[in-house]
């Protein structure tokens, strides 16, 4: 037997060892080595050969990432590491590290207790390290910090000792700033990274080594050695007294919490349901012969098995051959396979139990996020949330029509795989909208289309995605809405929200949709928490986004039986604002009067819809409207020689430059530029560069579209939708 | 007498379904207007009473909701010529022509109302049940998507806890957008309105006597009306539970029975 197969075996018992088993991922920036770092701990542990690792890349499953060099999917991956005569189960999640994809990062943050956060040692965290650092602490995940590339301080930059130990405490001294600052209130000391506590490591994951102080206690190696075979370019002989799979797998199982431990804290951060009630009570113990709970954190399509679903088991075990729930689908569904995951194997087993990562086929309902069960009713994990709003949009559409249902299919298990992704499809035209977070994002969706589905298809020009928002306020100035028949009639008044309660609404603190009158109170008293009137917050009907609809009126008969056409109209004019038919946001809408015709047959669906309608676009148009357009912050690193073209790139897109350090001989220019300016960028920054220049962004979210360009871009949205270049105006709504 | 108008605006109620029982004033002034429309969303004739209709008054427009509720057309057109709106029954009956009236006077055209007889004075003369004890009526809407008005079922609920009968009317738009496809609510439509109502009514916040009446509301009496006013006229004593299993006419409605007098339980007997 190999050591893989061996491995492999030992995994299948030591599964069942709760407090031997560790969840965990590597959050880092784009090119910060993490694909390196996970094939070689993969590789270290036995479970590909040690040569093909670094090249191999296990993790990387598509063919377009490895040409791309960058991790675009989550897997995961188990693996067996002994420590002091004792196995551990290490099951890894891998995560994209392009901002594109921050989606799926968030996601794998759910299926894990610890994470090794991973920095580069020249360049420090990067904004996207911290993005990912914040989203692991909002989970209640662990870090550790794996501080990355300290040959090329040694070698290129040629530091000291000194020099490193200082840097290191900049590195560590900026990780802990964020863990104190975004740690929940219980872990914001414990969790404080040391490289006394040995909570630091730091090495080379490209030459396969790497230290902590534990560790260097244990074999002895010194940092003067260290140097010393960087110096003489002989990390092989490092690399087989330190390896890095033995150093950070050891600091994973001792300073990484595992499921039993992890569990109590991190089940009520992630389930809403009854924490003693039964099931409540074995997810927070981790019991595995308990009733089954496990979530959906990745949907990954396999060649041969078609949609393989990969989640956490939080309680109970998951067998070949049972029927479970997709919760939200009404028909139970056979598990057909239950694997783990070995890198690119998939290695079927009969069952798998809470605590660990399983891998499953046959369940066709299962998304990414989606809670199985087989209890119809139970309470399914919170919603996944998402840092960033879809910001680009392209139309396609297969060239042929003959491939228009393999093409639906196509973004079916596309849109459910990856959850950043928005489709909307034409089912007659056979023409997709897909939204997504930026060009490179849909570029690559649309590869998948016609590469790996084989289907040619014809992309639009991508288009941007616009919001709507309010100026002003019509307080005290409240809109009249008038129905159709003028016998029904809503009085609304508009204002923003302030900054703090949308905040709390896009980070999916509130649940979205319409709110039953009695979770009323509830809700009030939490929008009280942020500094709004908590009893008029208990009369809440709807949220939508980040826009809220309250009621304001007191005993107008009849009205609860309109509540729920109020709320249609309401969620009609949040997605199609009255500027330019784009989504609404940070709008707070009070239902301040209403006039309802004495019988239900004349105040119908017909009547209320567009009076509520026409009179929040009114209110709106009569407290003043602004548009607002997606923002990107761009990084590009650059030999000085080329500054001055690359800054120049970034102005001529209404960019501003916010910083521009320089080390050395290059100089990172950090610009903020509109999306709607940024395609192209890439090439256009490539020639400018000769190719020199290194770059990525960050979606910032929307701003105000500059005054002077307002009416451009409205008109340009209006005339691109088919409508009249302007907006009506207030008045056109009182008739 | 209809002959001073030359133009403006003339609402005329046409009565339940047949020219015999239009007023001789509304036969006068519908024949003698340059354009008459036959407002089509509230109640309906039947095909064979319209073309009657049509050989004693001349020929007729149909229109619907958006036309009556976004009048600017028709006021124009009413500037110059005599429009005539023939609705069904009476026309400030159960519609929401009063909008339409007050606008045409806003603007300085004349209106003229010719009543008609209407469901609401038919229904307490065929069923023999004394108009002085009704309550408020309502009617039975559609439902859109998982949508439903609730208010029929309240209003039934409290006059009958106030002892007083209830007209309830039959929806007749299934689109609730009053723009065409019409399809008066049949006995078996209403039932399931009613079902769907009481579903919806019992997660609200109840009284206890309101949740006495909705408990029992199955064994509630009713007397179906069909197509009153007309030939085929007929009335069906029934109890809620057993609505939906009756036969219905072309138009309905019904009344909700609410502590019958002894005469006016001698008089509903005749329809068991």
């Amino acid at each position: 037997m190999g050591r893989k197969e061996d491995n492999i075996k030992k995994a299948t018992v030591v599964m069942h060892i709760l407090p031997q088993i560790r969840n965990l991922c590597i959050a880092a920036h784009i090119d910060h080595g993490k694909t390196t770092l996970s094939d070689n701990l993969i590789a270290g542990a036995g479970m590909m050969s040690s040569d093909l690792a670094g090249a191999a890349r296990v993790l990387d499953f598509d063919e377009q990432e490895s040409a791309r060099g960058i991790t675009i999917n989550a897997a995961s991956a188990s693996m067996v590491h002994a420590v002091e005569g004792t196995d551990y189960l290490i099951n890894l999640i891998d995560t994209p590290g392009h901002v594109d994809f921050g989606g799926d990062v968030t996601r794998a943050m759910r299926a894990v207790d610890g994470c090794f956060i991973l920095a580069c040692a020249v360049e420090g965290p990067m904004p996207q390290t911290e993005t990912v650092v914040r989203q692991a602490l909002k989970e209640k995940v662990k870090p550790v910090l794996f501080i990355n590339k300290v040959d090329r301080l040694i070698n290129e930059l040629q530091v000291t000792p000194e020099d490193m130990l200082k840097r290191f405490e900049e590195t560590i001294a900026k990780v802990n700033r964020l863990i104190k600052q975004f740690a929940p209130e219980e872990f914001k000391k414990s969790w404080q990274v040391s490289v006394m506590d040995g909570t630091v490591a730091f090495g080379s994951a490209y030459h396969n080594w790497g230290i902590t102080i534990p560790y260097m206690k244990k074999s002895g190696v010194s940092m003067t050695q260290i140097f010393e075979y960087c110096n003489n370019e002989d990390q092989k002989t490092l690399a087989s007294k330190a390896p890095v799979h033995e150093v950070l797998l050891d600091m994973a199982v001792t300073k990484l919490p595992g499921p039993v431990q992890a569990q109590p804290y991190r089940i009520p951060n992630i389930w809403t349901g009854d924490l003693d009630s039964t099931i409540g009570k074995a997810m927070v113990s981790c019991d595995p012969d308990a009733e089954l709970a496990m979530m959906i954190t990745k949907i990954w399509m396999d060649p041969h098995a078609g949609e393989v679903a990969v989640g956490r088991i939080y309680s109970g075990s998951i067998s070949q051959g049972e029927s479970v729930y997709a919760i939200g689908a009404s028909k139970p569904e056979r598990v057909q396979q239950v694997s783990m995951m070995v890198g690119g194997d998939r290695i079927t087993v009969p069952k798998v139990v809470a605590g660990n990562i399983a891998a499953l086929t046959g369940i066709r309902s299962a998304a990414a996020g989606v809670t199985l069960s087989r209890d119809k009713d139970f309470t399914p994990f919170e919603a996944i949330r998402h840092y960033s709003d879809p910001v680009v949009t392209v139309a396609v559409e297969p060239k042929s029509m003959k491939d228009l249902p393999k093409f639906i299919d196509a973004l079916r298990s596309l849109a459910k795989s990856d959850a950043s992704l928005k489709v909307t499809t034409n089912q007659e035209t056979g023409e997709a909208l897909l939204a997504g977070m930026g060009e490179l994002h849909l570029e690559i969706t649309v590869y998948r289309i016609e590469e790996e589905q084989n289907i040619k298809v014809s992309v639009s020009p991508p288009i941007v995605v616009y919001r709507e928002g309010l100026q002003g306020s019509n307080r005290g100035r409240a809109f009249e809405g008038k129905s159709p028949n003028r016998h029904n009639r809503f009085f609304f008044e508009v204002e923003p929200l302030t900054p703090e309660v949308v905040e709390a609404l896009r980070s999916g603190e509130f649940k979205e949709g319409t709110v039953r009158p009695n979770d009323g109170k509830e809700v009030g008293n939490k929008f009280g928490a942020l500094g709004m009137d908590k009893d008029l917050m208990r009369k809440i009907y709807a949220i939508n986004g980040t826009n809220v609809l309250v009621n304001d009126t007191k005993g107008i008969q009849g009205l609860h039986e309109t509540r729920e056409l109020i709320i249609e109209a309401f969620n009609e004019v949040c997605v199609k604002g009255p500027i330019a038919d784009e989504p609404v946001q940070g709008m707070f809408v009070r239902l301040t009067d209403a006039k309802l015709h004495e019988d239900a047959i004349h105040r119908g669906p017909a009547q209320t819809i567009p009076a509520v309608r026409n009179g929040l676009k009114g209110a709106m148009m009569r407290a003043k409207t602004i548009i607002l357009e997606p923002m990107q912050k761009a990084f590009v690193s650059v030999p000085n020689d080329w500054l001055g073209q690359v800054t120049r790139e970034v102005t001529n897109r209404r960019g501003i430059i916010e910083d521009m350090p320089s080390e050395g001989e290059v100089t990172t220019v950090i610009g903020v530029l509109p999306i709607a300016e940024t395609f192209g960028f890439s090439n256009d920054i490539r020639a400018a560069s000769q190719g020199r220049a290194v770059w990525n962004t960050e979606n910032l979210g929307f701003e105000m579209v500059p005054p002077q360009l307002f009416d451009k871009v409205v008109a340009q949205i209006r005339t691109r939708k088919g409508l009249k270049p302007e907006p009506n105006s207030e008045s056109y709504y009182s008739d | 007498m209809a002959d001073d108008k030359k133009s403006g605006l003339a609402l005329i109620g046409i009565g339940p379904g047949k020219v015999s029982s239009m007023t001789l004033e509304a036969v006068e002034l519908a024949r003698h207007a340059d354009v008459r429309l036959y407002e089509a969303y509230t109640a309906l004739w039947s095909e064979e009473a319209l073309q009657e209709l049509e050989q004693e008054i001349g020929s007729i427009q149909r229109v619907m909701r958006p036309t009556i509720e976004q009048p600017e057309d028709l006021l124009e057109m009413a500037k110059s010529q005599l429009v005539a709106v023939l609705v069904v029954g009476d026309p400030m009956q159960a519609t929401t022509h009063i909008d339409l009236q007050l606008r045409a006077e806003h603007v300085g055209i004349p209106v003229h109302v010719v009543h008609g007889i209407s469901i609401t004075t038919l229904v307490p003369g065929a069923t023999g049940v004394s108009n002085y004890k009704f309550g408020r009526s309502t009617t039975l809407t559609y439902p859109y998507g998982d949508w439903i008005a609730t208010s029929p079922l309240e209003v039934m609920v409290q006059n009958y806890s106030q002892k007083l009968h209830t007209l309830v009317l039959f929806d007749l738009d299934p689109s609730g957008a009053g723009t065409g496809d019409q399809r008066p609510m049949q006995a078996p439509d209403a039932a399931e309105s009613i079902a769907k109502m009481v579903a919806k009514y019992k997660q609200m916040e109840l009284t206890p006597e309101q949740t006495e009446i909705v408990e029992e509301i199955d064994a509630l009496e009713v007397v179906l009306c069909s197509d009153l006013g007309t030939d085929d006229q007929r009335l069906q004593t029934t109890t809620i539970e057993n609505l939906g299993t009756k036969g219905s006419g072309r138009l309905n409605c019904m009344v909700l029975l609410a502590n019958l007098s002894e005469i006016e339980r001698e008089a509903v007997n005749r329809w068991k």
